[in-house]
């Protein structure tokens, strides 16, 4: 966390599910490798952040944990803006919580960019006897919806560091892609305004290496 | 150095350092997690500092708790307030707080004595016919209130009918309020208030403390109720407007702080001020400090949500050094992790925000 360290890229990835499926848990483990078992619920927001490698940049994850209870939505759904990634947890032991999926999906593709990256996580499977979700299900509903599944432990650390290098590994080949693109844009010197909007991802999102581009 | 428009004792090293030089007291006990957020107390004669401060007008937290003589001093057992602050507590939140019981204490008997029947009826009618998805989410949130403190978490007979008494009370709340219902956090702000109620010494008392605890909440509720309320988001006295409030406070006082923060770095006060906010502070400090914090809402002449306003201004200035040199996620991390504090300092100084001082 040295201030010097430098960032090639800030991806803000929101976590979201109902109540209780273990949302700050998934973000401790993933960011301070902790699982507290004195965990309370989120009320509004919390936030932290990680950096990794990926190709040889390192990635800044700015990631967002939303409280669960419905109460709270008017007031997140402003966290959702400049997401590039989601992570949409239910917890395999309560059915409710996966049938709520769909809800939630909605809610992320009414307030969130179009292409965001999705991981759907199926998350306790060290309660695998009180397992509710078979994992066909839900593999068959990612499937359906285009969205990228894992099933997790946050308490026994399996799969979380997984889900989050595949969503912000996806993020970062779409960026890519987009400057790609935009290069080649350039360089057939096609200065196409419709082009530039689909193309060139905002500065709130992506933050460039060179310092003094952005808030100094 | 002094910026313009920042009052000359906002500067001051002391709040920003409250440890730096001051001697360990009386906190021998630091390790104890329930003391992790005590900050020691300067030592008399030590405070040659430049700037002109008075004393804090209000006494320095309490002595840590003596360990319970034989007994072995159980960690999580709670803030360890004694006897006699437990019953002080209780008087204040009876008295000051919630004004349900008449002025005359003559009367205070009998007023009780109707208030605790009326629940007796509430707990039969109310508690039939439950809205399953609301007691779910409300057994979840009982089941995570403090979970560090035996009173309220774990599997002793105690600790569970202490459980049973927090389900009871929100669910007959939710009940009684269905443009409400039951919100999460709402156990949070009920844990201090039943916890002061069940440690009552006079026996009683303690015994009706479910009872007494959901009129306080209901009463303690009424002055924040609109905090919790999802369609009154966007109106006057919703959750967004009160946070434009603590804005407004923090810009009037240290503007230069306001600045850094919402324009320069873009930390939007919701993030944080939220939970400060809907929670009165409970989840910002520990259980011990809450109390403390809580005493100056509940008796501040202002009322309890201006009181909690300047609590909050106060909580910004202190860290502002800290802030004035934070990014964007340097000063989200800190404010949504506030760090161990002085009450006694962070109170002083809430109560220097009072628009018209009182002396």
């Amino acid at each position: 966390m040295a201030s010097g360290d430098r960032i090639d890229y800030v991806f803000k990835v929101v976590l979201i599910g109902d109540s209780a499926v273990g949302k700050s848990q998934i973000l401790s483990r993933f960011a301070r490798d902790e699982f507290s078992l004195d965990s309370k619920a989120t009320i509004g927001v919390e936030f932290q952040t990680r950096t990794v490698l990926i190709e040889h940049k390192s990635v800044k994850a700015q990631i967002w944990d939303t409280a669960g209870q419905e109460r709270y939505r008017a007031v997140t759904s402003a966290y959702y803006r400049g997401a590039l990634g989601a992570m949409l947890v239910y917890d395999i032991t309560k059915r409710q919580t996966f049938e709520h999926i769909p809800r939630w999906l909605e809610e992320l593709r009414s307030h969130a960019d179009k292409n965001l990256v999705i991981m759907m996580i199926g998350n306790k499977t060290d309660l695998e006897d009180d397992r509710a979700v078979p994992m066909e299900d839900a593999k068959e509903f990612a499937q359906k919806e285009g969205l990228f599944f894992l099933e997790t432990s946050a308490l026994q650390a399996v799969n979380v560091e997984m889900a989050f290098l595949t969503v912000l590994t996806e993020i970062f080949n779409i960026i890519i892609k987009k400057n790609l693109a935009a290069d080649s844009n350039a360089n057939n010197s096609v200065p196409s305004l419709e082009g530039k909007k689909i193309l060139i991802p905002g500065p709130a999102q992506i933050i460039p290496a060179k310092k003094g581009m952005c808030c100094t | 150095m002094v910026k313009k428009g920042v009052p000359e004792w906002l500067n001051s090293s002391l709040w920003s350092s409250p440890t730096a030089a001051s001697a360990a007291v009386e906190d021998t006990d630091d390790n104890h997690p329930l003391h992790r957020h005590r900050v020691s107390v300067k030592s008399p004669g030590t405070s040659s500092r430049r700037e002109p401060s008075p004393p804090p007008p209000h006494p320095p937290p309490p002595p840590p708790p003596e360990p319970v003589e034989e007994t072995t001093f159980v960690e999580s057992e709670g803030p360890g307030f004694s006897a006699d602050e437990i019953s002080r507590q209780a008087q204040l939140l009876a008295e000051l707080l919630l004004g349900y019981l008449p002025k005359d204490r003559g009367l205070w008997a009998s007023e009780l004595e109707k208030k605790r029947s009326q629940y007796a009826v509430f707990k039969e009618e109310l508690l039939v016919n439950p809205d399953t998805e609301i007691i779910e989410q409300i057994d979840r949130d009982v089941k995570r209130t403090h979970p560090d403190m035996h009173f309220f978490s774990g599997d002793s007979p105690s600790a569970k009918a202490n459980q049973e008494s927090f389900r009871r009370i929100l669910i007959i709340f939710a009940k009684l309020n269905p443009g409400i219902r039951y919100v999460q956090g709402m156990n949070e702000v009920l844990a201090p208030l039943f916890y002061v109620f069940r440690n009552d010494p006079d026996e009683d008392n303690a015994a009706a403390a479910e009872a007494d605890t959901f009129f306080c909440f209901v009463e303690l509720l009424s002055g924040f109720r609109d905090n919790f309320c999802q369609q009154l988001d966007n109106s006057v006295v919703g959750i967004r407007s009160t946070i434009t409030r603590l804005s407004q406070l923090l810009k009037k006082h240290d503007e230069e702080l306001w600045r850094h923060l919402e324009v320069t770095t873009k930390v939007n006060p919701q993030f944080y001020a939220f939970r400060w906010i809907t929670l009165l502070l409970t989840q910002e400090f520990n259980f011990a400090d809450s109390l403390h914090i809580w005493d100056t809402l509940l008796s501040d002449p202002e009322g309890p949500q201006e009181t909690l306003l300047r609590v909050c201004c106060a909580m910004l200035v202190l860290i502002r050094r800290r802030l004035l040199a934070g990014d964007f996620t340097a000063n989200l991390k800190l404010l949504q992790n506030y760090p161990p504090t002085n009450i006694g300092h962070l109170l002083y100084v809430a109560n220097k925000l009072r628009a018209h001082p009182a002396r």
